[in-house]
């Protein structure tokens, strides 16, 4: 917008740079990790980070079903039983005598049943997404309670499962869920950014009604948001048991409110049609180093929860912040606007945004 | 009109629906388990499902608003903890029911502040509060046993009985009542209703959308307050878990009643119908002998049931008791 008659002052630069969507949480994470040094020196050690990205995947690979599902305006409170219930489904297939590749896809396949189960209450039986997902929560953790009978299901490690759950490094170098989750996010991020289906998901969460005007099979895109997110909670969960080396009845409780979390302060709105994945990405880191560093520094848990809650207001703050920035600099490239580009069409069109 | 879609009508009356579900499910637990209908049993049934009542009703006015209140469990909780603490030091019954109402007060002005002050999403607003609340009654309850106070008029407020009835339950039915007419008798029950159906509308017909928006969430946090209240009361001690998941338990309960998360829909005998619902739905699992590990999947599947059922009914009465010219039909259907 800016030309050369017009330089930018440093000021302006800055507030550019603030207005940029997420950089309120990338300056939060940054203060965080420079507190966090002077606390604790081992915070910033190689072994730290390799760690805190071990431990983040799990959120991150439900964060990314979960922002899908948010843009196309929907939300999905079932991840966490899913996982559970996924990663019971491959530890009892394996200890069953399955071939280990056949029991982690059965897991997989768990996942995506169950996401599809939520999206058929939601466009066939008219449920509101929240109430669907809510019995789909109740209704596999139960299932899980009752299948393990009360005791976590146990001896099903093999050395390819402690592979696959990270517990040892592919090659002395990377372990497998740090790969897994670095595919899956690029590929996301491909399906939002550049392909139909992306483009669609926007378009349902931003206004329903127009995309289904315009030739979009609402129902049809919903459905695959909500399978998609099963699908990344069903992998999740067979990541998660080769993680744990035991499926609790619990496993994975409390994973949805992480997993929402991580996807909103990284973006996403409950309202639809916003969201990325680099948020998401953002989020589950957020939300992790948080989680390390209490640990670090020796925070106990009943204050981590409390901590935990005014960080999550502090992202919110600052997001305000982001937004007010933005709004400052549109509202400024429109007084300068008339006198470099005398179109008349441009102008209104800028003030709508 | 046939007698079959004269009877059919009965089912348009606002909340019949539930109601008749409602009904099957007591004649079938009366039926399975003869201890089911006796004078011991309802009583507890009311006195246990108040708290349950309570914060759906609370809950209601922001759901109708079209906003959601999540911090209510851990609410319900800390208020418990405060009046319960205050009690056992020696503070006067009126002052110990204070403390406990003044908590609900302060959550429900924290989250109004940030969701109608500075417009944030009102899920994550109350989600950090809840965050905030539970670990605030850890710490707390990790500091001081909170069992047992010697105020026996504190302890009247919920165990008491007046004419048989106890007073927890007498107390939460004139909240009720209370709640109800300033729902729907008042110029500010109006405008919620107005909010939650189109807050742009509402706006350009010179309501405050967020004086509303603010006002809802302190009467859901002063409601969940004497919640509290009433819990520590029956209880007489808190542990650190308080309140934990009563938040999901009060909007299932809310929805099963009918009223819609979307906004705009419901009053409250509907949402304390609905937190009724599952309470006599958990207990009567309980008698008949059905495993508590599947009380969550029986939840689950009866929430699913009776919003499936009441959308239903309401689909189907529109088709036979409004016939309409096929054109209009699909009218509606696209508008849909």
């Amino acid at each position: 917008m800016s030309s050369f008659l017009n330089t930018p002052s440093l000021g302006y630069r800055v507030e550019g740079l603030l207005a940029k969507p997420g950089s309120g949480l990338v300056a939060l994470l940054v203060l965080f990790i420079i507190a966090m040094t002077f606390v604790a020196p081992s915070f910033l050690s190689f072994g730290n980070w390799e760690n805190i990205a071990n431990q983040a995947v799990f959120v991150l690979l439900l964060a990314l079903g979960m922002t899908i599902v948010l843009i196309a305006r929907g939300i999905d409170l079932s991840v966490g039983s899913v996982m559970g219930l996924s990663a019971g489904v491959a530890a009892f297939l394996i200890n069953q005598g399955l071939i280990f590749p056949l029991a982690l896809l059965a897991g997989i396949g768990c996942g995506l049943i169950c996401g599809l189960l939520n999206a058929l209450m939601i466009t066939k039986l008219g449920l509101p997404d929240f109430v669907a997902t809510l019995a789909m929560l109740g209704v596999a953790r139960g299932v899980l309670f009752l299948w393990t009978e009360g005791t976590p299901f146990t001896r099903y490690m093999t050395p390819e499962y402690r592979l696959v759950g990270g517990q040892v490094k592919l090659g002395g170098i990377i372990t497998i869920p740090i790969i897994v989750a670095v595919v899956l996010c690029i590929l996301v991020s491909l399906m939002l950014r550049k392909s139909l289906i992306g483009r669609h998901l926007y378009a349902v969460g931003g206004s329903p009604d127009a995309a289904r005007l315009s030739g979009i099979s609402v129902s049809a895109v919903k459905t695959f948001a909500y399978v998609v997110s099963g699908g990344c909670a069903g992998l999740a969960g067979v990541i998660l048991a080769g993680r744990a080396t035991n499926v609790a009845p619990t496993l994975g409780t409390g994973y949805e409110i992480l997993a929402i979390t991580a996807a909103i302060i990284g973006g996403a709105a409950l309202t639809g049609g916003q969201g990325r994945m680099v948020g998401a990405i953002l989020g589950a880191l957020t939300i992790t180093l948080i989680a390390n560093a209490m640990n670090i520094a020796g925070v106990t848990s009943e204050w981590q929860q409390v901590v935990t809650g005014i960080i999550l207001l502090l992202a919110i703050l600052l997001d305000r912040i982001t937004a007010y920035f933005k709004k400052r600099q549109t509202s400024a490239e429109i007084e300068q606007s008339p006198q470099q580009e005398p179109t008349p069409a441009t102008a209104p069109r800028r003030a709508i945004s | 009109m046939s007698i079959f879609q004269r009877s059919s009508r009965v089912l348009a009356i606002d909340g019949a629906a539930v109601s008749i579900v409602f009904l099957i499910m007591c004649a079938y637990f009366a039926i399975a388990s003869p201890y089911f209908l006796s004078p011991d049993n309802i009583h507890n049934t009311f006195v246990e499902s108040v708290s349950a009542v309570l914060l759906a009703a609370g809950l209601t006015f922001v759901l109708i608003s079209g906003g959601i209140d999540l911090s209510i469990g851990s609410n319900i909780g800390l208020s418990a903890a405060m009046t319960l603490f205050a009690s056992m030091n020696g503070a006067p019954t009126v002052l110990a029911l204070l403390a406990g109402v003044a908590t609900g007060l302060i959550f429900g002005l924290v989250n109004g502040a940030f969701i109608a002050g500075l417009g944030v999403s009102d899920f994550i607003v109350t989600l950090a509060t809840l965050s905030v609340g539970a670990g605030v009654l850890q710490v707390f309850s990790a500091s001081t046993q909170l069992t047992g106070t010697a105020d026996s008029s504190f302890l009247a407020l919920a165990r008491g009985e007046v004419a048989g009835i106890p007073t927890g339950v007498l107390i939460a039915v004139v909240i009720l009542f209370v709640l109800e007419i300033a729902l729907i008798k008042t110029p500010f029950g109006r405008t919620i209703y107005a909010v939650g159906i189109n807050p742009n509308a509402a706006y350009l017909a010179a309501v405050s959308v967020r004086r509303t928006k603010f006002l809802v969430f302190v009467i859901s946090g002063i409601v969940a307050g004497i919640g509290g209240v009433l819990l520590a009361s029956h209880l007489n001690s808190v542990q650190p878990g308080l309140g934990g998941g009563y938040e999901l338990t009060a909007i299932a309960g809310c929805v099963v009643g009918g009223v819609a998360l979307a906004g705009g829909r419901g009053s409250i005998w509907r949402a304390a119908l609905g937190a009724f619902f599952l309470s006599v739905l958990s207990r009567g699992l309980q008698l008949i002998g059905v495993d508590p590990l599947w009380f969550s999947i029986v939840t689950g599947a009866a929430i699913v049931a009776a919003v499936a059922f009441d959308r239903g009914a309401q689909k189907w009465l529109q088709s036979t008791l409004r016939p309409v010219s096929p054109v209009a039909a699909a009218a509606t259907q696209n508008a849909q």
